[in-house]
């Protein structure tokens, strides 16, 4: 099968986390993702690893290698007037331009949607940002934690009594471009069914406010601030967190699931137990029930609790480390890790992108090199030859 | 193609998903927040219940147990359901799979969220879609995907982000795991599948052929820390959780004048930092060994929180964060709900839309974010209330005559009233 997304090409402007994990993505699917790179330097997480040994090599940062797979990478200076006439004549032979640039920055390096759609109608242009493009915050700096801040998620993670919790790793860079790779490919959709183009933009705090679960609607909706505190590690007995023999285990068990629970505990007695026959007494007793269940996880490994709830089809789940990932047998038996070999960082188990499409290409490649298809992309789409590649190197413009 | 229901239609610009039919069999949240992003795009979700499986975000209410049919009134279903439409059809009846199916066949996509093994049980599998609509696009979403010898396990959001590793790099620094407050693997999983959705129809538009289209919830969330996949084969470390601080940046949060008010701030290079000193009115700092350059503030990391923590005390979370913006450093206030609904920035946007709807009144809701130049989307439809569009889906689309529709709510097929003992 094809691709589902052959044919679609993307130009990458694009550094970081958010941006580049969005058109990584479109790349995993079979987008042509062309990503611009400054000359000499590159993405910023070139610099940001981990590195093997903790060495800091640009070719082998791990959030470099993970977030620009399948991709091909050039280098251009957008900044001086010869690059920026290449990147708009790369641009007119694109589906879409994906940007992270705030405002004053669209401004100031001139990537305006309609810059781009002079030269080309249909052109797609996606901007990923903290704050969007309007707004009085939308020039504002931004980091991973201001987006997980001012979207309202952060107030609500951690324990009551200290102070509120980013969650692991850039989640709200991640959530941004995974928003932003629908928005492209919805604006892309309409260009081919219209012949016209349009600016698609993601703003993360809006990403984070509009995920807020019942959190946020259930304050909308009533005026109550009752579920708008930070509630620790157990929203309530049987959403939380429970130590085991070896590490972790979480449940997560609905009014429904609550026969399969006790099954589980192997305490039936408690299907009987006046604290805990409807879930209005559960709720009340919530102290007796969580001790009952810390009772019971910490006598178990994640393993046993874990293969316990599946035969009793119990909502209780190991806290995996990657470690456990990269061993799961489930994982190993959908084939979700992938092995890609990079001709400097090595061969390494890659996960699978997200969604599984029988017309997802079967073979991704690793992250480019600094420049690595310079003379390729150049001469594939703009016509240059070696010799001209040579003159725009020697000025510093690739 | 019937005509499209009178008065709910947008105005002029044509919405990207118009004319894309979607049956959606998906409840709670994961589901449902994927198919919202297709409907707010102007998609015609048809979203699918019965009296014995209807969507439990409808019993999640927090008003009492008297109020008048409340099954329509809960914000967490009515934010997550907006721009659809809403049917019964009792898929465990053999006439509810035969209309269902002729829904399928004049249908773009299929969406489900069920266990594993329930699409089969209903007979309603990739196959029999097939059969009935060969370009069909269907979209599978079920906690640890279809096959591998632990698909028969049952999982919610916040299971989701223990099994794919988030849980594990989440918490206080050597406190242990913590989860999100939210049921983070669900919008997560929603998101990717709308957006997969939109590629299978950019294939099918190529080549003619629909698919098959699984997101395990398991799955799609373990990219989201694929850098910790890829170091841990570099050095054999887990990852441990960094709290609020960074790899490389100095920040943290700092609680303001207000007890539990607090702001984010973050600063990177030098003159990040230097400008952050200026901002705390202690320009002597870049000059204190401990704060020199990037190593050494991170080695003083602690001692820098005090200092900037005892300036964020005489502040509103306000006037911290713009100051330093206003100096070019990182920052934003923490907000809380509340505090976010009334946010200048996000009203300034036109974030929030006022809806009206019949049994729950007017309140305002987050608008689309996908934020289209030229095809802004919007609340067009008020979210559904249960069986609101039965006549419509049953008469108008599927052609069935009044005593038909009336014999398919005397079977028990169709309904009006969900079973309330279901989500008791």
């Amino acid at each position: 099968m094809t691709a589902p997304l052959h044919g679609i090409r993307i130009l990458d402007l694009t550094s970081g986390v958010g941006g580049p994990w969005c058109t990584k993505l479109l790349a995993d699917y079979g987008a042509d993702v062309i990503k611009v790179e400054r000359p000499g330097v590159g993405d910023e997480s070139r610099g940001h690893g981990r590195f093997p040994g903790g060495v800091p090599h640009r070719e082998k940062s791990a959030l470099f290698l993970w977030l620009n797979t399948s991709k091909r990478g050039i280098t251009l200076d957008i900044e001086t007037a010869t690059g920026r006439a290449l990147m708009l004549r790369l641009a007119a032979t694109c589906d879409a331009v994906v940007h992270d640039s705030r405002p004053s920055e669209v401004a100031r390096l001139g990537l305006s949607h309609d810059v781009f759609a002079a030269r080309n109608p249909r052109i797609v242009t996606t901007s990923i940002t903290a704050f969007g493009q309007s707004g009085p915050y939308a020039d504002w700096r931004a980091t991973n934690i201001t987006s997980y801040a001012a979207g309202g998620q952060h107030y609500l993670t951690g324990d009551a009594d200290r102070e509120p919790l980013q969650n692991g790793g850039y989640q709200a860079e991640y959530q941004a471009g995974t928003w932003s790779f629908g928005a492209t490919l919805a604006a892309i959709w309409n260009a081919r069914e219209t012949g016209a183009g349009q600016q698609a933009e993601v703003a993360g705090m809006e990403v984070q406010a509009a995920i807020l679960e019942i959190y946020l609607p259930d304050f909308a909706y009533r005026k109550s601030e009752v579920l708008t505190t930070r509630r620790g590690n157990f929203s309530s007995a049987v959403v939380g967190i429970y130590p085991a023999i070896d590490g972790h285990v979480g449940v997560h068990a609905m009014p429904k699931n609550w026969p399969q629970l006790i099954d589980a505990l192997d305490a039936q007695w408690m299907a009987a137990d006046e604290r805990f026959v409807d879930n209005r007494a559960r709720l009340r007793n919530d102290d007796d029930l969580s001790a009952q269940l810390y009772i019971w996880s910490a006598g178990l490994t994640k393993q046993q609790a874990y293969e316990r709830a599946g035969r009793f089809r119990a909502p209780i789940m190991p806290v995996n480390t990657v470690a456990d990932l990269l061993e799961s047998e489930h994982l190993q038996t959908r084939d979700f890790f992938r092995e890609i070999e990079h001709p400097v960082a090595g061969t390494m188990r890659y996960p699978h992108p997200p969604a599984r499409m029988p017309s997802t290409p079967p073979e991704p490649r690793p992250a480019p090199l600094l420049g690595q298809h310079n003379a390729e992309v150049y001469g594939e789409l703009l016509d240059l030859a070696p010799r001209d590649l040579a003159l725009l190197s020697s000025a510093g413009g690739i | 193609m019937s005509e499209p229901l009178s008065g709910l239609r947008p105005p002029v610009s044509r919405l990207p998903l118009e004319g894309i039919r979607i049956l959606d069999l998906t409840m709670v949240w994961a589901g449902p927040s994927g198919t919202r992003l297709l409907a707010d795009m102007g998609a015609e979700v048809i979203k699918i219940e019965s009296a014995r499986s209807w969507d439990m975000l409808r019993s999640l209410h927090f008003l009492g147990g008297k109020t008048e049919r409340w099954w329509n009134k809960a914000a967490y279903f009515n934010h997550n359901n907006r721009n659809k439409y809403a049917c019964t059809l009792d898929l465990q009846t053999e006439r509810g799979r035969e209309l269902a199916l002729r829904l399928v066949a004049m249908s773009d996509m299929v969406f489900e969220n069920y266990r594993a093994d329930v699409i089969g049980k209903l007979r309603m599998d990739y196959d029999e879609l097939r059969a009935a609509n060969p370009g069909i696009i269907l979209v599978s979403m079920p906690s640890h995907g279809k096959s591998g010898p632990e698909s028969h396990h049952v999982a919610y959001g916040t299971n989701v982000e223990q099994l794919s590793g988030l849980a594990s790099i989440t918490g206080y620094p050597g406190m242990g795991p913590h989860k999100s407050p939210i049921a983070y693997g669900d919008p997560n999983a929603g998101a990717i599948a709308a957006a997969a959705a939109l590629a299978a129809l950019l294939h099918r538009a190529q080549t003619g052929e629909g698919q098959h289209v699984e997101v395990a919830q398991w799955e799609a969330m373990i990219g989201n820390i694929g850098e910790y996949i890829l170091g841990y084969q570099f050095d054999g470390a887990l990852g441990e959780s960094l709290g609020n601080r960074h790899i490389s940046r100095v920040q943290g949060v700092y609680e303001c004048a207000t007890p539990d008010e607090w702001v984010a701030v973050s600063a990177g290079s030098d003159a990040e930092f230097a400008a952050l000193c200026g901002v705390i009115g202690r320009p002597d700092l870049p000059g204190d060994p401990r704060f020199a350059d990037v190593v050494s503030r991170h080695h003083h990391q602690d001692a820098l929180d005090e200092i900037i923590g005892a300036w964020a005390r005489t502040r509103s979370q306000d006037d911290a964060a713009r100051a330093m913006q206003a100096a070019g450093v990182s920052a934003a206030p923490v907000l809380k709900i509340p505090r976010l609904m009334q946010d200048e920035h996000l009203r300034a946007r036109g974030f929030w839309e006022s809806v009206t709807h019949a049994d729950a009144g007017t309140w305002d809701m987050e608008g689309p974010v996908w934020r289209m130049s030229r095809t802004p989307a919007h609340v067009r439809i008020p979210p559904p209330m249960y069986g609101e569009h039965n006549t419509w889906v049953l008469h108008d689309l599927l052609g069935l005559t009044d005593a038909d529709i009336a014999a398919l709510e005397e079977q028990g097929v169709t309904s009006r009233e969900p079973n309330q003992g279901v989500h008791a």
